[in-house]
């Protein structure tokens, strides 16, 4: 590379100076504060523990247990029913209708927020169409076991994005295993099973702990489908941090950085993973 | 968050093999979940009553006509745009430069730039509003539009590096770079006249990118500054807890915002890529 001009470091970071200004001014220095914030009394400027350590109320404990069980739920759900319904795309024989499936994967995975969480209310609030269609035709009472506006109506929510989210990481990972190896083992005397357990779920196993851990994150910092759908309902730690800005709720404004710190580990250890696992995952890509 | 190419391996299976019944079911069951909440949202923006039958009780563009009349309407639509156009702007602005700087003069910073575009993904946007109210409260753009177009920047970001960096991996940028020099170009002339027109459908994918995600993004909006600067997105939560129908109507004009865009960058793109199979958050 001959315009690379070796030797030139200052002058070659110049040129990346003004982003990584932004940056900083906008994401890692408030960041930073933010952890500083988390350690530090309001009154006495004095480090302190004590933020962490009134995380352990059963308020804030339910609202971290809440967003880890709704997180990992609709991700288990996700990667499972994403990747059948991945494989079901994949083996398609219309081209065209492949495509339109992949499409609508990338634009649903899309629709969150509070457009999807009224859409839900309308199909499945207390007169939702299907609530509707359910007594009418089948005579099944949907309320008061179920609601929209609890966990259960939440994880149908979030199921919604995170399958075609799914969809979308698996099909390339179904393409990556080739035809030829399935005839090999086949011709070596393997069955169907034999074929997936040793061979084909080896080579799917980065992308599915990629989908999981993406679809882990994305759930766990969702706020605008939560925040419209079950407001006062169900207690999340989005929700939590959502009324601490908004000044809804009075806590020690140390409380609230302590759970986002807490937050921003939990979403970093799982982004972390999927970065690791989807690069492993690339390497059976065909490109 | 990478793209791959979905689509090129599928198309060798050309055989006219029937679906099988699982496959049938399956696909049945998506696009049930799929289109239900979507097509039932545009059904109920245009009924009169649809909460004692199965099917609307009758069909009105009422709701429209309150929703167009509907006070912050006009303003909500205006500030979303506002906040659309000048993220775009400095995305445009900041991240290309950056890109073909990176590409061109300072390899080494790839991966670093990589790890940079990252990181939005694994920061919840409550954690962001909040640090960014704390850090700059004292300051005088604290709780302003401003903070909240660095907010959104921040957050948009990769929707705008992705497309730019895959168009810009696949030209020969070198080779044109040293063309220019030869001739005499300048570095910015370079970029101006010869890269950007050459990247240019990646631009426009990354540009219409920020635009839908700035245009629907709600969590910021309301944490940083709320309802001094009131968005359409804002707008349409209010709505859900006033009036059903207004709520629908709105829902109908943002879901088509979302596929129109999605439309233009396939079309833009016309490789039958996804639109966004990086596309993540929002939520």
């Amino acid at each position: 590379m001959p315009i690379q001009q070796r030797g030139l470091n200052a002058r070659n970071w110049l040129g990346f100076l003004p982003f990584l200004l932004f940056c900083l001014a906008f994401e890692f220095v408030p960041i930073i504060f933010l952890f500083r914030g988390s350690f530090l009394d309001k009154t006495t400027h004095q480090f302190t523990t004590n933020h962490f350590l009134s995380l352990a109320k059963p308020l804030f404990l339910n609202s971290f247990w809440n967003s880890i069980k709704i997180s990992g739920l609709s991700a288990i759900i996700g990667v499972i029913v994403g990747t059948g319904i991945g494989y079901a795309i994949y083996r398609w024989p219309s081209e065209q209708f492949r495509h339109a499936l992949i499409a609508l994967s990338d634009v649903t995975t899309n629709f969150a927020g509070a457009p999807l969480a009224f859409a839900f209310i309308i199909i499945l609030g207390m007169n939702g169409v299907i609530t509707q269609f359910l007594l009418k035709y089948f005579q099944y009472k949907l309320y008061p076991k179920f609601s929209i506006y609890s966990f259960s109506g939440l994880l149908l929510a979030y199921i919604y994005f995170q399958l075609p989210l799914m969809v979308l990481i698996i099909i390339p990972a179904f393409a990556g295993i080739r035809k030829e190896w399935e005839e090999s083992a086949k011709s070596l005397g393997a069955n169907t099973f034999m074929f997936w357990w040793r061979i084909g779920l080896p080579i799917l196993t980065p992308s599915l702990l990629a989908g999981l851990t993406l679809l882990f994150a994305n759930a766990f910092g969702a706020y605008a489908t939560a925040y419209t759908l079950v407001e006062s309902q169900l207690s999340l730690v989005t929700l939590q941090i959502g009324y601490m800005i908004a000044g809804e709720v009075r806590h020690d404004p140390g409380i609230g950085m302590a759970m986002a710190v807490m937050s921003l580990l939990i979403m970093g250890l799982s982004i972390g993973i999927y970065q690791v696992a989807s690069l492993r995952a690339r390497r059976w890509l065909r490109s | 968050m990478e793209k791959n190419n979905i689509v090129a391996p599928l198309s060798k299976s050309k055989n006219k093999r029937k679906p099988a019944l699982w496959q049938i079911i399956l696909i049945f069951i998506f696009l049930f979940y799929m289109l239900v909440p979507i097509l039932s949202t545009y059904i109920f923006s245009v009924a009169t009553r649809w909460d004692r039958t199965i099917l609307p009780e009758g069909l009105t563009l009422n709701s429209y006509a309150r929703a167009f009349k509907a006070s912050y309407f006009n303003s909500s639509l205006r500030n979303s745009m506002i906040l659309s156009l000048s993220t775009v702007f400095v995305s445009l602005c900041l991240i290309i430069p950056t890109v073909y700087w990176v590409h061109i003069r300072f390899p080494a910073a790839k991966s670093f730039l990589e790890v940079l575009m990252i990181l939005p993904f694994g920061i919840p946007t409550v954690v962001l509003a909040l640090a960014l109210v704390q850090a700059y409260n004292v300051t005088p753009i604290g709780r302003t539009p401003f903070l909240l177009i660095g907010a959104v920047f921040i957050y948009s970001m990769p929707f705008m590096y992705r497309p730019v960096a895959n168009a810009l991996r696949a030209i020969d940028a070198h080779t044109l770079t040293e063309a220019g020099q030869s001739l005499g170009a300048t570095t910015f002339q370079i970029l101006m006249k010869v890269i950007i027109p050459n990247i240019f459908p990646g631009i426009i994918s990354g540009s219409l990118l920020v635009f839908a995600t700035v245009f629907a993004e709600f969590t910021l909006t309301k944490l940083i500054i709320g309802a001094r600067f009131k968005t359409f997105p804002l707008l349409l939560v209010e709505y859900t807890r006033i009036n059903g129908n207004v709520a629908a109507a709105f829902s109908v004009i943002s879901f088509t915002i979302a596929w129109l865009v999605s439309l233009l960058i396939l079309w833009v793109s016309r490789k039958g890529q996804g639109a966004s199979a990086e596309a993540l958050r929002a939520r």
